[in-house]
C-alpha cells in the first residue's frame, strides 16, 4: 500500500475508537517527500481523526505513525509540532484581536531560542533573532499576498483571508510536513481558486509535502497527486485522482451518502 | 568652490556635437552627476528599498544590451505588461536607449485585448510581470508571429511548470545582457549616440470608448517638449518639481499621464518615485510615503472623499461632532479659496492654521497628503464639489487637461490662478483654439503626435495638414484665458426637443455624491433625459448597515426601495440646480458593477456608452415607456 520509495510519513494499520465507536479502522498510507496527498470521504468518515492522530491530539489504540523515521505515537502535540509537522484547522483558530503580522510571528514560536531576560534587554541575540523571524514572516506575507492586511486585526478580515493567514502561520513554522484540514471550506469561488494556487505553489516553490483533507471534490481531483478514500474509518481506495474516481466502491460510498441525506 | 574643482563632466554632453537628449540620456547624465542619490524606492518584503541613480543607469544599460542580444533594431517594439515597478522603468528607458519603442499594456487587459495589442504593435519582445500575464500572452501567441521572446519578472508558478521555448526569466535576460556587454562593451552607447529627435520613443494605445485601441506614436522630440513644458515649465507641478520631491506611482504606466508623473518627472527632474506593494495597498503606501506631488484621476479623489465620510459615519459621537465642525470650516475655506483662485486671504489662512492643529493635519496624514504641495487631477472631469473639499482641507488640487495625442500638453490650472470648473489656461508654447462652428478644441505645438501606428486614415482625421490637432473635446473660453470642457464631441446629446445637453456635466453632478459610482445619462433623440445609476458598494453598504437594511449582493442592495429612495434624493438634488429640459426625469439602477473585463469600461475605467446601451437596452426602453 505504501508504494512511495522514501515516505516522509507512514501511517500503518492505525486503529482508533471512542467508547466503542470506530473512528479509524485499520488505515495505512505513506506520503512521499514531494507529494500532495489527499484524504477524502463522506462526513464522519474519520478524516479529521487521522489528522488528530498525526498531530498527537489522539492516541491510537493500535498501529504505527512514523514521521521522518521517528515514531509519533505517544508524543505530545507540541513535540510533534517541534519536529516540523504544521497544521491548519477546519474552523479558523487564530488570535482574533492580534494583527496578521502578530499571528504570523506566533508561528515562529518554535524557532525562538532566546530567553526572557535577553528579550527584555533587547540587545544582540534577541534583536537579531527577532529581525530574522520578521524577515521570514515578510516572505510569507509576500508569498500569500497578505500585504494589504498586514497591520489589521485578524477578526476584521474576510473569512477567506483569515484562512490564508492561518495557512501562513503554519508556513511560518517552516514545516517539513503540512496538514491542511478543509482549507477551502466556506469559501467562495474566487477565494477557492486563490487557495488552490497557493497550495500548488507551496508544493512546487517551497517544496513542502502536504496532506489535504477536503470536501470539495473538484479541488482534490485537480490538485492531489494521490488520494485516499475513507468511509466510516475504513479505507476504500488509494490511488491517483483518475483511478479513484472510477472505483466502484468510491462511487457507492458517495452515492450512498446522498441517499441517506 | 566645489563646482570649480569638479572635473567638467557635465559638459561631456554639452560640447559633443549636440547628441539628441532622450529619457535614456537624461538618466545617464543624472547617474553621472548624482550617482548616489536615490532615484526610486520600492517596498519589498515590508521595507522601502532604494535604487540609486548609478544602479538605475547600470541596470538600464544591461537591459539595453539584453535587448540588443535579442536582436532589437531601431524602430522595433518592446511591450511591457506589468503593474508599476522598477523593472517597468528599466525596460522603458532601456528600450529608448536602443532606439526601440515601448508599448505598455494595462495589467487588466483581458487575453483578447492582449492579443490585439501585441499583434497590432508587432512587438518582438514582451516583458510580462507574472504567471497571470504570461498565461494571457501564451493564449494568444498564434496571433503574434513577430513575438520572439516573453521575459517574465516573477518566476513563481512559471519556473517549474512551464516549458515554452519563448519564455525567458528576468535574471536570465539580464545575464544575456551582461554577456553581450562583455563582447560589445560600447554597443548601447553607440546606439544611443545615433538617436534622432524623430525616433519614436513610445506607442501609447488609447483605449477608445468606441472601436479598437489606436497606437499613438510619440517621438523623442514630443517627449522632450512635454518634459520641458510640463516638468521644467511647471505645467503639471508649479513650482516645477526637483530632486526633493516625492511621488507614488500607482496608476497604470501605459497611460500617458502616469508615464509623465513617473518616468518623465523622474528622468526629467530627478523626482524620487516610489512603488508600493500592490494596487490594494495604495492607501497605506500613500500614508507611508507622504508624497509631495500627487497625481490622480477623479475616481481616486472621489473614493478618498467617500473613505473619509465612511470613517466619519462610524466614529464615536464626539469625534463625529468634532469632524463635522471642521469639515464645515473646510467648506467655508474652500468656497473662499475658489473665489480667490486658490489664494488664501489673511482670514482664511488664520482659520486654516487653527484647523491644522485640531483636525486638518491628522486628516491629511491619514490620507497621505500631509506633505503634498501640488495635486493634479486629470484624465476625466472632476466634480467641483470634490475639488472644493480638497482645497478646503488644504490639499492644493489643480485640474489639468491634455490627451495622449498631444503628449498631454494643453492646459492646466496654476496655483493662485485656479478657476473651478475649467481645465485652466494653455501652457506657454501651446496654441489652442476653439472651432467656431463645432466648438471643438484644437491644439498645435511640438508635442503633437507623429500619427497613429499603421493607421494613416485615422491620423489624417485627427490632424489638419497645418498641424492642428482635433481633440474631440468641445469647449469654450471662460474669462478670456480659461478653457472649459463641455463634453466629448461625440457624446453631446440632442434631445428630440432639439436641446443640446452635455451628459458629462450631469453625470459628474450625480457622481459627486459619495453614494453614486457610475452615472450614464441617456436622451439622444429622446423626449427627455434619463439615467442609469450604479451605486458605490462601500458607502451604500455602510449606509444600509447603519439603517439595519439587510442585503446580500450588489444587485440586491441596488434594488432595495430604501436605496432607490436614496438615489432619488441625489437625483433630485442635482435636478434642483437645472432647468426643466436638462433634468433627469427617470432613472434605473445598474444591476451589476461595470467592469473592464466584461467590456463595459475601457482600461482607464471610462464608460463605453455603446456597450452599455446594448447591455441595458431593456432598462432604457422601460424608462421611455408610458
Amino acid at each position: 500500500m505504501t508504494n512511495v520509495p522514501t515516505p516522509i510519513l507512514t501511517f500503518a494499520d492505525v486503529r482508533l475508537s471512542f467508547a466503542g465507536v470506530r473512528a479509524i479502522a485499520g488505515v495505512s498510507f505513506g506520503v512521499g517527500r514531494q507529494e500532495l496527498f489527499a484524504v477524502i470521504g463522506p462526513n464522519g468518515a474519520g478524516k479529521t481523526s487521522i489528522f488528530n492522530v498525526i498531530s498527537g491530539v489522539y492516541r491510537p489504540q493500535a498501529g504505527q505513525v512514523t514521521f521522518a523515521g521517528i515514531d509519533l505515537v505517544g508524543l505530545r502535540p507540541h513535540q510533534i509540532a517541534g519536529l516540523g509537522v504544521a497544521r491548519t484547522f477546519q474552523n479558523v483558530e487564530l488570535f482574533q484581536h492580534l494583527t496578521v503580522l502578530e499571528n504570523l510571528m506566533l508561528g515562529r514560536h518554535h524557532h525562538i531560542r532566546y530567553g526572557t531576560l535577553s528579550a527584555i534587554a533587547w540587545l544582540g541575540r534577541a534583536r537579531r533573532a527577532e529581525i530574522a523571524n520578521r524577515a521570514v514572516v515578510e516572505d510569507i506575507v509576500d508569498f500569500l499576498e497578505l500585504e494589504q492586511w498586514r497591520l489589521l486585526p485578524v477578526g476584521l478580515l474576510p473569512y477567506g483571508v483569515q484562512k490564508r493567514v492561518e495557512l501562513g502561520r503554519a508556513l511560518a513554522m517552516e514545516p517539513k510536513l503540512l496538514l491542511l484540514d478543509e482549507p477551502v471550506s466556506g469559501m467562495n469561488l474566487e477565494e477557492t481558486e486563490d487557495m488552490a494556487r497557493f497550495i500548488l505553489d507551496i508544493r512546487d516553490e517551497l517544496d513542502i509535502p502536504m496532506i489535504l483533507v477536503e470536501h470539495d471534490m473538484g479541488l482534490v481531483m485537480d490538485l492531489a497527486d494521490r488520494v485516499l478514500v475513507v468511509d466510516f474509518g475504513v479505507p476504500i481506495a488509494t490511488g491517483t485522482p483518475a483511478e479513484v474516481q472510477h472505483n466502484p466502491d468510491v462511487i457507492r460510498a458517495y452515492l450512498g451518502e446522498v441517499q441517506r441525506a | 568652490m566645489s563646482e570649480m574643482m569638479a572635473p567638467p563632466r557635465s559638459s561631456a554632453t554639452g560640447h559633443a556635437p549636440a547628441a539628441t537628449t532622450t529619457i535614456a540620456s537624461r538618466v545617464r547624465d543624472r547617474a553621472r552627476q548624482t550617482p548616489d542619490l536615490v532615484a526610486m524606492r520600492e517596498k519589498d518584503l515590508g521595507i522601502w528599498q532604494g535604487v540609486t541613480w548609478a544602479r538605475y543607469w547600470e541596470t538600464v544599460k544591461v537591459v539595453g544590451h539584453a535587448l540588443l542580444a535579442l536582436g532589437i533594431e531601431p524602430g522595433d517594439r518592446v511591450a511591457i505588461h506589468s503593474e508599476n515597478r522598477r523593472e517597468w522603468l528599466y525596460t522603458d528607458v532601456g528600450t529608448v536607449a536602443v532606439r526601440a519603442m515601448t508599448v505598455g499594456l494595462y495589467p487588466t487587459n483581458p487575453p483578447a485585448e492582449v492579443g490585439y495589442l501585441l499583434s497590432h504593435s508587432g512587438a518582438k519582445v514582451l516583458v510580462a510581470e507574472d504567471q497571470e500575464q504570461v498565461d494571457k500572452a501564451l493564449e494568444v501567441l498564434d496571433q503574434c508571429p513577430e513575438l520572439s521572446r516573453i521575459v517574465y519578472l516573477e518566476p513563481r508558478g512559471i519556473r517549474h511548470r512551464y516549458d515554452h521555448p519563448k519564455l525567458l526569466a528576468w535574471d536570465d535576460f539580464l545575464a544575456l545582457g551582461e554577456e553581450h556587454r562583455v563582447l560589445y562593451p560600447h554597443a548601447v552607447d553607440e546606439r544611443m549616440a545615433e538617436a534622432t529627435p524623430d525616433d519614436i520613443a513610445t506607442l501609447i494605445y488609447t483605449s477608445g470608448t468606441t472601436g479598437p485601441p489606436k497606437g499613438v506614436m510619440l517621438s523623442v522630440s514630443n517627449v522632450e517638449f512635454a518634459i520641458e513644458t510640463l516638468v521644467h515649465g511647471g505645467g503639471f507641478t508649479s513650482p516645477p518639481p526637483g530632486p526633493h520631491d516625492i511621488t507614488l506611482s500607482y496608476l497604470p504606466l501605459c497611460h500617458v499621464a502616469e508615464r509623465i508623473f513617473t518616468v518623465w518627472f523622474n528622468a526629467g527632474a530627478g523626482v524620487r518615485v516610489h512603488f508600493g506593494e500592490s494596487i490594494a495597498t495604495v492607501q497605506s503606501d500613500l500614508r507611508e510615503v507622504q508624497p509631495t506631488i500627487l497625481f490622480g484621476v477623479p475616481r481616486i479623489w472621489e473614493k478618498m472623499l467617500a473613505g473619509v465620510m465612511i470613517r466619519l459615519a462610524s466614529a464615536s459621537p464626539v469625534k463625529r461632532l468634532h469632524a463635522r465642525l471642521w469639515l464645515k470650516v473646510a467648506d467655508w475655506i474652500g468656497v473662499r479659496l475658489v473665489a480667490r483662485g486658490g489664494e488664501h486671504s489673511a482670514l482664511t489662512r488664520l482659520v486654516y492654521a487653527i484647523g491644522w492643529i485640531f483636525f486638518f493635519r491628522a486628516l491629511r496624514e491619514r490620507i497621505g497628503a500631509r506633505r503634498v504641495r501640488y495635486v493634479a487631477s486629470g484624465a476625466s472631469p472632476i466634480a467641483p464639489d470634490v475639488l472644493k473639499f480638497f482645497m478646503g482641507i488644504g490639499v492644493p488640487m489643480h485640474e489639468v487637461y491634455g490627451m495622449t495625442e498631444n503628449t498631454a500638453v494643453a492646459t492646466g490650472n496654476r496655483p493662485g490662478r485656479v478657476r473651478l470648473g475649467t481645465v485652466g489656461e494653455p501652457h506657454p508654447g501651446v496654441e489652442l483654439r476653439i472651432d467656431d462652428n463645432t466648438g471643438e478644441i484644437l491644439t498645435r505645438h511640438p508635442g503633437t503626435f507623429v500619427g497613429y501606428f499603421h493607421d494613416p486614415e485615422a491620423t489624417a482625421k485627427a490632424m489638419n495638414p497645418d498641424g492642428w490637432l482635433h481633440t474631440g473635446d468641445v469647449g469654450e473660453w471662460v474669462d478670456g484665458t480659461y478653457v472649459q470642457i463641455t463634453d466629448r464631441a461625440k457624446d453631446v446629446i440632442i434631445t428630440s426637443g432639439g436641446k443640446n445637453v452635455s451628459p458629462s456635466e450631469l453625470e459628474n453632478g450625480l457622481k459627486a455624491s459619495p453614494y453614486v459610482k457610475e452615472a450614464i445619462v441617456i436622451g439622444d433623440r429622446r423626449p427627455y433625459l434619463t439615467a442609469l445609476i450604479g451605486i458605490e458598494l462601500d458607502t451604500v453598504g455602510e449606509w444600509a448597515q447603519r439603517r439595519s437594511i439587510p442585503y446580500t449582493t450588489y444587485r440586491d442592495l441596488s434594488n432595495k426601495p430604501e436605496v432607490v429612495g436614496l438615489v432619488q434624493s441625489v437625483v433630485d438634488g442635482v435636478n434642483a440646480r437645472l432647468s426643466t429640459v436638462e433634468q433627469v426625469k427617470r432613472f434605473r439602477m445598474l444591476s451589476k458593477e461595470l467592469d473592464h473585463e466584461d467590456g463595459e469600461l475601457t482600461a482607464t475605467q471610462k464608460v463605453k456608452r455603446a456597450v452599455i446601451a446594448k447591455v441595458f437596452a431593456d432598462e432604457v426602453e422601460e424608462m421611455y415607456r408610458r
